[in-house]
Order: C-alpha cells, then sequence, then structure tokens
C-alpha cells in the first residue's frame, strides 16, 4: 500500500495552482458578487488549459487521466474559489462515456454541459446550453432556458433551468447516473477541500499576528484549540477524498461509500472552517473586504448539492449496515 | 497511489495467514502466545535485526496486525514493552542492556512497563519528583509513580527520575531501567471506573539502581523519555489501527437493532452512525498515510496525535450510539457494550489529554504560538515553592 501522492500528482498541483491562482482569486469572487462578473477564470479559459478535460478520453479531445488527477486539480481550484466547477465536466464525462460525439463537443468546449437534480440547485446551470438529467431511469440530454436567482455564493452559477425538448441518449441508465454522481460527490468533496484548507491558512496565519492582552490570540487555547479542530477535520477530509478517487479509479465497489463519505466530510468540515475563521479574526473577518465571507458562502451552498449532508451521512449509515436503498 | 499490497506485502500477507491458520487458537496464558508468534517472526517486525527483530517496514507490521485481529486472536500482552520501552532501550541503551533485555522482552519473558506519570505530573510530565541520589556505583530511588499499566505484571521498566532539583526541570532527569522485583518496589493495584485494575500505583523505598541500568547520560532524561513518547504517539491511534470498537462492529450492532426502534429513533441513529463512521474512516485512512510516511523511512511526527485525539471522539460517539440503540434496558444490562463505553474515558486522557494534544498540534505542527509557562526559566527547586 502506499496511500500518498505521487511526484506526477505533485507536479500536476503544481502547475493547476499557478495557473488557477493567476486566473481567479476570492477578490474575482467577490466582484462576481458585488457587480454581478463572470466567474473566473471561466469556462473557456478552463477548457483551453485542459485541466477541465482531463477525465475526457484522448480519441475525444480529451487528457485521458483518473478521476485522481482531476481531484488533485479540484483541490487547487476551491482554494481560489474558481469557477466554473470542474464537477459537471467529471458527470458529464461519464455520462456521456459511450457517445463520442458530445464527449468531443465537451471536449472542444462547443457543449456547455450541465447536469441537473432532481431536487438540488443546478451547478453552474449559468453559462452553460446543454443540459443533462435522469427521466425515468433515461438519460436524457436538451437545450434549457436559465433564470439566475440573486445567489449566495456568486461563484457557483445557480439558476433555474426549464428544459426545452430533449433527445433520450441512454435507456436504463440508472447505474451510469449513480456512477457519476458519486465521481462528481468526489470533486465536489476536493473543491471543498482545497477552500478549507485555504481558510486553516488563514486562520492560523493571522492567530500568529494578532496581539490581544499583550499575546498573539494564537497562544489561547480557546483559540489554538478551534484552528486545530479544523486543522484535524481537513486533514481527514484529504484522506477521504484520496480514497474517494482512488476507488472511482480502481476500486468501484469501494467508491459508493467513498464518495459518499467524502461529500458527507467536506460539507461539515468547510462549514466548520468557515465559520471558525470568522470567529477568529474577529470583527474584521466579518467584513465585505475580507475574503472570509466568500469561502463562507461556498460552504453555506455546497452542503447543498449533489444531495446534502444529512442525505450523505444516511447513506454511509445504510451502505455500513449493508442495506443501501440506491 | 496505490492501496493494494505490493507484491512483496502480498507474499508477507500470505506468509503470516498461513501461519496463524495453523494456529486458529491462542494458548491460555498470554505469555505463551506472544512467545509463538515470535518464534515464528511476527513479534518485533520493525525492530532491527541485532535486537532480536525482523528489520521489516511499519506496513509489514501493520499486516500481522490485521491478520492477527481477522482470525479473531488476542493482541499481545507486552505491547507497552514492544511499543515504547524496547525503542528506547535499542536507541538508548548500552549494548550490555540491549543484550540482557531486547529479546526476552520479544519472547514475553519479561514484561515491561513505562513509570512515567505521577500524582502532580500527568500532562506536565518533567514537573515529576521521583529523586534518584548517588550512592557509590548507584543510585538510591525514593517517590511515587501512579497510572502505570501493567506494573503488577512487569518484570522490568523503565524509570524517568529527578536526579537533580537546581537546574530548570527539563535538565535534571534521568533515566533507568529498573528491576521491578527489587526490594523497596511497592506495586498497588488501582481500580479503574469500569470495575477493571489494569494500572497502578508504584511506591520506590529506598530502591538501588546499579549505575549500568543508567539509560543515557546523566540528566539527559527529557531527550531519551521523548524517544519513549514518540513511539507511544504512534502506538496509540496511528498507523490506522483502530481505538475501541471497529466501526464495522458497530454497524453491524446497529444494524441487528435499529429495526426494533420508532422510526424518528430510526432517523437519529442512522445520522449518528454516518457521522461517527465517517469521522473513524477519515481516521483510519489519516493514519494509512502515516503508515506509508513512515515505511519510506520518515519519522513519526507530531501529527500522528491528530489519530489518537480523533479516534478517541469517534470511539466515543460509535459505542455511545451502540449502546443507546439497546434502549432502556441498557442502563441495567450486563452488556459488553457499557464495559467499552466505561473504558473510553480513559483512553481520552492515556497519552496525553485531548487538550494537551491540540497543544502539541497547535504548537508543533501548525507553528502556533507556545502557551506561556510560568516555570519557564527557573530550576525545578524554585518552580516548586
Amino acid at each position: 500500500m502506499n496511500f500518498d501522492l505521487d511526484q506526477e500528482h505533485l507536479d500536476l498541483a503544481d502547475g493547476a495552482r499557478d495557473f488557477l491562482s493567476a486566473s481567479a482569486s476570492p477578490a474575482a469572487a467577490r466582484s462576481a458578487l458585488d457587480e454581478g462578473a463572470g466567474v473566473r477564470p471561466g469556462r473557456a479559459e478552463l477548457i483551453k488549459s485542459g485541466y477541465a478535460t482531463i477525465t475526457i478520453p484522448e480519441s475525444a479531445g480529451g487528457g485521458g487521466g483518473t478521476v485522481l488527477q482531476l481531484a488533485v486539480v479540484a483541490e487547487q481550484a476551491g482554494r481560489v474559489l474558481a469557477g466554473p466547477s470542474l464537477v459537471n465536466f467529471a458527470r458529464a464525462a461519464v455520462l456521456l462515456e459511450n457517445d463520442p460525439d458530445r464527449l468531443a463537443g465537451l471536449a472542444d468546449g462547443s457543449l456547455a454541459v450541465a447536469v441537473i437534480d432532481d431536487h438540488d440547485p443546478v451547478l453552474d446551470a449559468i453559462g452553460a446550453d446543454t443540459f443533462l438529467t435522469l427521466r425515468d431511469g433515461t438519460l436524457v440530454c436538451g437545450p434549457g432556458r436559465v433564470t439566475a436567482r440573486r445567489p449566495v455564493d456568486a461563484t457557483r452559477g445557480l439558476g433555474d433551468v426549464t428544459l426545452g425538448e430533449t433527445t433520450d441518449l441512454v435507456r436504463d441508465a440508472r447505474p451510469r447516473w449513480a456512477k457519476a454522481e458519486r465521481v462528481g460527490r468526489t470533486i465536489l468533496a476536493a473543491e471543498g477541500l482545497g477552500a478549507a484548507s485555504r481558510l486553516l491558512g488563514m486562520g492560523v496565519g493571522y492567530a500568529k499576528e494578532r496581539h490581544t492582552f499583550g499575546r498573539p490570540i494564537g497562544s489561547y487555547q480557546a483559540v489554538k484549540h478551534m484552528l486545530v479542530d479544523v486543522y484535524v477535520a481537513v486533514e481527514q477530509l484529504r484522506s477521504l477524498v484520496w480514497w474517494a478517487a482512488w476507488a472511482a479509479d480502481r476500486a468501484p465497489g469501494e467508491l459508493p461509500l467513498a464518495a459518499a463519505a467524502a461529500k458527507a466530510a467536506a460539507a461539515t468540515t468547510l462549514e466548520l472552517a468557515a465559520e471558525t475563521v470568522i470567529q477568529v479574526h474577529g470583527g474584521i473577518g466579518y467584513t465585505w473586504e475580507h475574503d472570509a465571507h466568500l469561502y463562507w458562502r461556498r460552504a453555506k451552498t455546497d452542503r447543498f448539492l449533489l444531495g446534502d449532508d444529512v442525505a450523505a451521512f444516511d447513506e454511509v449509515a445504510r451502505l455500513a449496515m449493508g442495506e443501501a436503498a440506491r | 497511489m496505490d492501496f493494494d499490497d505490493t507484491p512483496d506485502e502480498a507474499a508477507w500477507r500470505a506468509e503470516v495467514r498461513s501461519f496463524l491458520d495453523r494456529h486458529p487458537s491462542a494458548p491460555e496464558q498470554p505469555r505463551a502466545w506472544q512467545a509463538i508468534l515470535y518464534d515464528a517472526g511476527f513479534v518485533g517486525v520493525t525492530w532491527p535485526v541485532e535486537a532480536g527483530g525482523r528489520g521489516g517496514t511499519p506496513m509489514q507490521q501493520a499486516i500481522v496486525d490485521q491478520e492477527t485481529a481477522r482470525h479473531g486472536l488476542p493482541p499481545l500482552i507486552n505491547l507497552i514493552g514492544i511499543g515504547m520501552c524496547g525503542p528506547t532501550v535499542i536507541v538508548h541503551g548500552s549494548d550490555s542492556q540491549k543484550q540482557r533485555y531486547l529479546k526476552r522482552l520479544l519472547r514475553a519473558d519479561d514484561l515491561w512497563c513505562q513509570l512515567f506519570s505521577e500524582p502532580s505530573a500527568g500532562s506536565d510530565l518533567a514537573a515529576l519528583r521521583t529523586r534518584a541520589v548517588r550512592d557509590g556505583d548507584g543510585w538510591r530511588i525514593s517517590g511515587q509513580k501512579v497510572w502505570t499499566t501493567l506494573a503488577h505484571l512487569a518484570d522490568f521498566g523503565i524509570l524517568l527520575t529527578r536526579t537533580d532539583p537546581d537546574v530548570p526541570k527539563h535538565r535534571g532527569l534521568t533515566m533507568f531501567v529498573v528491576d521491578m522485583k527489587a526490594p523497596g518496589v511497592t506495586v498497588r493495584p488501582l481500580r479503574q471506573m469500569n470495575g477493571d485494575a489494569h494500572f497502578n500505583e508504584v511506591f520506590f523505598d529506598d530502591v538501588r539502581i546499579p549505575d549500568e541500568e543508567r539509560l543515557g547520560d546523566v540528566g539527559d532524561g527529557w531527550r531519551v523519555a521523548l524517544t519513549t513518547l514518540m513511539s507511544e504517539r504512534l502506538s496509540l491511534g496511528g498507523g490506522g489501527t483502530s481505538i475501541g470498537p471497529k466501526p464495522e462492529a458497530v454497524a453491524r450492532h446497529v444494524a441487528a437493532h435499529i429495526g426494533a426502534l420508532p422510526e424518528d429513533r430510526q432517523v437519529l441513529a442512522r445520522q449518528e452512525l454516518g457521522r461517527g463512521y465517517v469521522a473513524a474512516l477519515g481516521a483510519r485512512y489519516t493514519g494509512y498515510r502515516q503508515l506509508s510516511k513512515l515505511s519510506r523511512g520518515e519519522l513519526p511526527g507530531p501529527e500522528a496525535s491528530a489519530g489518537k485525539l480523533s479516534g478517541t471522539r469517534s470511539a466515543r460517539d460509535l459505542t455511545d450510539l451502540a449502546v443507546r440503540v439497546l434502549g432502556p434496558d441498557a442502563a441495567t444490562a450486563d452488556a459488553a457494550w457499557q464495559d467499552m463505553q466505561a473504558l473510553l474515558p480513559g483512553m481520552a486522557i492515556a497519552g496525553g489529554s485531548d487538550q494537551v494534544l491540540r497543544n502539541i498540534i497547535g504548537e508543533r505542527v501548525l507553528g502556533l504560538p507556545a502557551e506561556p509557562r510560568a516555570d519557564k526559566g527557573v530550576t525545578f527547586r524554585e518552580s516548586i515553592r
């Protein structure tokens, strides 16, 4: 067993970090919220970089890579609140795996795909022109009309979608749909990991500098222990994300439990990190200018995507008891 | 990244499995079981060959642990000796100490204990008062230790003492190997809240220890103790081993009882199982990451404390759930889960309380500023006034 990233993954993370931190940032997330500006780096740039299309086969113009590689990139995207999310690319690559034409459209950017779930908000509906959904067990595809609402987190591109005329793509598509959802949960959790670990860095940095009653606040157990709890949660989330991504590539039998665990842990960890870091900063952490609320918004939004944490914990319990109903 | 066994690991697992298949049950006598396993080459796997070990990897040791657990065989009796005392002797002991003690420790010919904590020195271990005074070619020891696991059975112990009260507290300590059968050593078992008596008070009344039983230099005891504590950190909740019950066992137990609960209670029980299970998996896989690092030759770092911190928490949550699904009868039932529940508050204290572990992680991993220390820069004698 070697449960650690290989050098190839570390190099990929470095490259993605450079690209994403040069093209996206919390400041961009703030202006998306303030002025309704588009998300950064944006769909076209993400496709051009090759990062969004890692899991699309080479024959369709993608990178022919693994879910683990995409997860490594997604962590870096989460750190800077990049948009659009890599989740739809990951899900669509699974859903369209026997559809070379549409897959090629996804890879070259001529199709801007979003996936519609039953009750959840539609991630990156804004900017999408092609929608995939499951209807009575059949995978369908079609155009749609998108209505934006006032978003809590403007980087998630949430909108209501009214589907136009759809084409049936695959009958009896439930197993494939479930796999795509689990891969999507894994990538969503990887983005949450990046966001939570950036928050931790912010909180630790401030706790070292800010002095109160003649001491740095990080020397007080009341502050130190809160940050340690975030650290422990972030490291455990990292382990669960890597496990889920590895399972998606190599151990399909473990993916349902691993993806549900990663999804649930990401929802609770990102929320813990955001709430804690605002508390550590005091009043300054509650201002519009500070980055903390942009991550807090991400936490409050992401927890509802691909099933909320309550649903994910329930699924973990059912799987653990060996009676998963899905 | 690859979770599967490497070819070498798979061969090792097959070797362990085939041995255990031939020994489906352990003898009544726990020392005898450890001797059988040692003679087969499965005790002290990571210890150097010259110390009586196999010179193997932490991953090989983890495979032995996994397979013995899978076969339902008991853990070794001399775990404190193997995990903490022995590694300290390997690093700081003289050649003759290594010759005398190590192989016998691995075979459980001798059992060992770790004599560190005192009534007024728990988390602040360096505040200990047990004194060692020069006496010809040896030392005389007086004082009291407490919470000493296995002292009532042990043949030897590693003993941390104060040899100089007139220097700052960390600098005046010296470590010894003590013969637990020596005149002047009195062991008194302490009954725990779960009713068992696994640990003890130990009194030293003018106990004589020859100087050749010193472990490391005079005044260098803190550095020697750090070797022990690093090993302890890893053997408690490191490397993916579970603290308390295995989450899979709790899930099976909940599955067997959840049907009898009202619907709203079932929903709650599943939420609690999900939360506890995710936390336990997170701790387990984080332990696997440490194990991977150790197998590449990296040393156990302070981040290993996180496994013990989160492991005891999720063990308590899951065990509480296991008791709760039994319903009100659990309050009077003579149930194994109740016993487990009564054991876990102690696990959250042993080897570092939750609060001390958080300080270690906060200061050594996150680099946060240290707690202010009122006894900094003063001699031990001044600090206890």
